[in-house]
């Protein structure tokens, strides 16, 4: 009773906590976007064929945004009532661009985590189990490299060789994740109860499963929460570039044109994801961790 | 009785060749997919209310107008009206509109449609930059139906050359419910995929034939694929996943000519030029000695000759640009003043006219008569690699003559802020895309009270002479309907603009494009679309089409 009692606000401060950043991203995010030069600066104002009526008119459009905290407040009004108000680039409701976009992004992304996962921890896993340098030396290697390589740069080598864009991802993710989980089952492999459980001549799987991953597991957990924040990110050169149309390709037009509405809607919408992926593996660690009877 | 037999056979091996080629030239014709690039999402489907590229091109492929300028002639042309009529004051236009025409949705087309499109057009609340377009003077423009294939349009004051501001014009339909879906043109938006592509299928309705009978167009689909970065569209041309690309900078084009040659298309001088400009803007955050500079002609005109831009073409274009001469390409063969040439590269001249304003050379600078170093800043906008070589290029130019020019590139809404805005820049470089061939598109750029006169804008009288002259030149060629008078007065406008230089003219890029051996009846030109300007009429080969 009292564990789920401690679950249950362990899951209250953590809603606590993502609505209160969620909030205090948005705001920053405008504030931002609103003091970045060329705010209110409309390509069409160089449009010679309009004339300053129409030119004052586009100006006017968006005077309702200079003024950050009335932005914020009517944006949120907006939002209680489902209404995330219009793209300026794109002159569609936010609304209906996150709901067209966000599948794309859930589908390479997701692909691309699983793959990035998949590949780093087989790699890690057969390092540590076999222990060759040679082996570690090419998976660091390997991983090394991946590292040094632009996500721009990778996603431009996938759409070169006709590569879906969730190999891009997981190609950017997956040395982050070898690196971290390969140091991790490093050190729980390292630990002398592993080495005398070792000694009495148990299987690996075994020790795998009853001594290395209990020891490592939550930190594990920990970094795929944070692999889905990197994941995100790396979809906005790999979208743009690949010409998906996800989240990804939305936040750069996004931002090049300086729409407001629309940034301040994705930086909601990534904060919340990255925020929940984290809490989540927060309270997942919560419940594993073993306890005393 | 042989030979009778072998007449026979003769005769099926005949009918039979001939079959097989009329079934042939029907099939090579008709059908497939056409597949291009268009290059940032399309920001309405509405055709009133477009103003960006990749709206233009749906609007073109799928909007009916009444009447249509040839793209390779330059010559207006009947469309959706048989004939036109222009009053004699500039004041009105009559149109007698074909019979029998039908949107794609099914509802019959009349003057009701013309006059309904002109209404909304026109609504103040829009701002359409082609309704804009039309708006000659104070006072509504109001239509009178006489007929079903009779109309007038009537506006408050004269307007010249005012039929062909109709070319950008995409009839709506009064009555159907489908609204801007209803269209009149070859092709109609069939599916929309936001940030991916767009879909256009055959319009089954369209009233166009070939002169065989059968009707346009001939594909049956035309696919665009949002695709904004160049370098990807370029490799799936290659990859024969596009059929065109509309417009490609010289280094792709060289390239792609030099493995390809028959599928690279230099349609010689566009309409667009690159120039650059000095801040006049009184209010300026600038220095005032510098202001100083910038209000002197003698400067402006000795800067212009010493940028070499034979060079510029040579260097940056790879040659596949020409010396701008002024506002108007050489391209645009009605308007363009043929007595006025290229400003030639002259350093020695230009150190000439900068002396006579007391400027002076020491230690290798140039110092203004304060003793002022002459030092200033061009911004241009970032991510356009031949305009950021063009603004090293005239750094090295104008170093010569001992002047220190620095390149700060900016992306376009920070440009744009810049010098629209908050005027705090000392020179830009900038490129003008001119999709009207007529002077009265540059309106808005000439006259000294207009937001894009970009070197002083907005000013409530004109500053200098010159500028005065001009808006009374520009003024008088758009309120006579004479287009001798016109081309009088716009010659003098881009004499006035050559001796005052208010803009550096740099370079007329050439119209490059590609177009893929799958297309057939391509014939790519310099005015926008290039390459699918007559999109009713271009056909796939067999293989294509077999393979969409």
């Amino acid at each position: 009773m009292l564990l789920r009692k401690m679950l249950l606000w362990k899951i209250a401060r953590h809603l606590g906590a993502i609505a209160t950043l969620v909030l205090l991203g948005g705001l920053l995010s405008a504030t931002l976007v609103r003091l970045a030069p060329g705010f209110d600066a409309d390509e069409r104002e160089l449009d010679p064929s309009l004339n300053a009526e129409s030119v004052r008119a586009l100006r006017q459009s968006r005077a309702g945004e200079h003024n950050i905290l009335s932005f914020y407040i009517g944006y949120l009004r907006g939002a209680i009532h489902g209404d995330l108000g219009t793209s300026h680039a794109l002159g569609q409701p936010v609304q209906t661009l996150l709901r067209e976009r966000w599948p794309v992004t859930v589908r390479v992304t997701g692909v691309g985590l699983l793959l990035a996962w998949l590949l780093a921890s087989t790699l890690a896993f057969t390092a540590c189990l076999w222990r060759r340098s040679a082996y570690e030396i090419l998976g660091t290697t390997v991983s090394g490299a991946f590292l040094c390589i632009p996500a721009a740069v990778l996603a431009l080598l996938s759409v070169i060789l006709n590569a879906p864009g969730y190999l891009a991802i997981a190609l950017i993710v997956f040395p982050k994740i070898y690196r971290y989980s390969r140091n991790l089952l490093a050190k729980a492999y390292s630990l002398p109860h592993i080495t005398a459980a070792r000694a009495r001549g148990l299987g690996e799987v075994r020790i795998l499963a009853c001594h290395v991953l209990p020891v490592a597991g939550p930190q594990m957990i920990a970094l795929a929460g944070i692999t889905v924040s990197i994941a995100l990110g790396a979809s906005i050169p790999v979208e743009s570039l690949c010409g998906l149309p996800g989240i990804g390709q939305l936040a750069w037009q996004a931002a090049l044109s300086r729409d407001l509405p629309l940034l301040v809607n994705l930086t909601v919408l990534v904060t919340l994801v990255t925020l929940l992926a984290n809490s989540g593996a927060d309270v997942m660690i919560h419940m594993l961790r073993p306890r005393d009877a | 009785m042989i030979g009778r037999h072998a007449f026979l056979r003769l005769l099926l091996c005949f009918a039979l060749l001939f079959l097989t080629l009329t079934s042939g030239s029907a099939s090579a014709q008709s059908g497939g997919e056409l597949r291009f690039c268009l290059r940032s999402e399309p920001k309405t489907f509405d055709p009133l209310l477009v103003d960006d590229d990749s709206s233009l091109s749906i609007r073109y492929l799928t909007g009916g107008v009444l009447v249509r300028v040839n793209r390779h002639t330059q010559e207006l042309e009947p469309e959706l009206a048989e004939s036109w009529k222009v009053s004699q004051d500039g004041k009105q236009i009559a149109f007698k509109l074909r019979r029998g025409i039908t949107f794609s949705d099914g509802s019959p087309f009349s003057s009701e449609d013309v006059a309904f499109t002109m209404q909304r057009l026109m609504d103040p609340a829009l701002h359409s930059s082609t309704g804009d377009a039309f708006r000659s003077g104070s006072g509504a423009v109001s239509t009178k139906i006489i007929a079903p294939d009779q109309i007038s349009i009537i506006f408050p004051a004269p307007l010249a050359g005012l039929e062909r501001l109709f070319d950008q014009v995409a009839i709506m339909s009064a009555h159907s419910p489908k609204k801007e879906a209803a269209v009149l043109g070859p092709f109609l938006v069939a599916e929309y995929k936001a940030g991916s592509s767009v879909l256009l299928h055959r319009n089954p309705n369209y009233w166009k034939k070939d002169p065989q009978g059968r009707r346009l167009p001939y594909l049956d689909s035309i696919r665009l694929d949002i695709q904004s970065n160049r370098d990807v569209e370029m490799l799936r041309f290659k990859r024969g996943e596009l059929d065109l690309i509309n417009v490609i900078d010289s280094d792709y084009f060289d390239r792609l000519a030099a493995s390809s040659p028959q599928l690279a298309h230099d349609a010689g001088a566009s309409l667009d030029s690159d120039f650059m400009w000095f801040n006049q803007v009184a209010s300026a955050p600038i220095p005032e000695y510098k202001r100083a500079w910038f209000r002197s002609t003698n400067f402006r005109r000795a800067l212009s000759q010493a940028i070499n831009r034979e060079d510029l073409s040579r260097v940056v274009f790879n040659g596949h640009a020409q010396p701008a001469v002024g506002p108007v390409s050489p391209a645009n063969k009605f308007w363009f003043n043929s007595k006025l040439k290229a400003e030639p590269y002259r350093p020695d001249a230009a150190l000439q006219r900068l002396q006579a304003d007391g400027f002076h050379l020491q230690n290798g600078s140039l110092l203004d008569k304060g003793g002022n170093a002459v030092e200033f800043s061009i911004v241009t906008n970032a991510g356009s690699k031949p305009r950021e070589r063009m603004a090293v290029m005239v750094q090295e130019d104008l170093g010569k003559l001992g002047i220190k020019v620095n390149v700060v590139t900016l992306d376009f809404p920070s440009l744009i802020e810049r010098i629209s805005q908050k005027f705090n820049y000392e020179a830009a470089m900038l490129g003008f895309r001119n999709v009207d061939l007529d002077p009265n598109g540059q309106m808005n750029i000439w006259l000294s009270s207009a937001e894009n006169h970009a070197w002083n804008p907005q000013q409530k009288s004109p500053g200098t002479a010159w500028e005065a002259e001009i808006d009374r030149l520009m003024r008088a060629q758009a309120s006579t309907a004479d287009p001798k008078k016109r081309k009088e007065s716009f010659d003098r406008v881009q004499e006035i603009a050559a001796e005052q230089a208010p803009f550096i003219y740099l370079v007329n890029q050439n119209a490059l494009s590609a177009v893929s051996s799958a297309v057939e009846g391509a014939n790519p030109g310099i005015l926008s679309p290039q390459t699918f300007w007559n999109a009713e009429r271009l056909t796939l080969n067999p293989s294509t089409r077999a393979s969409r």
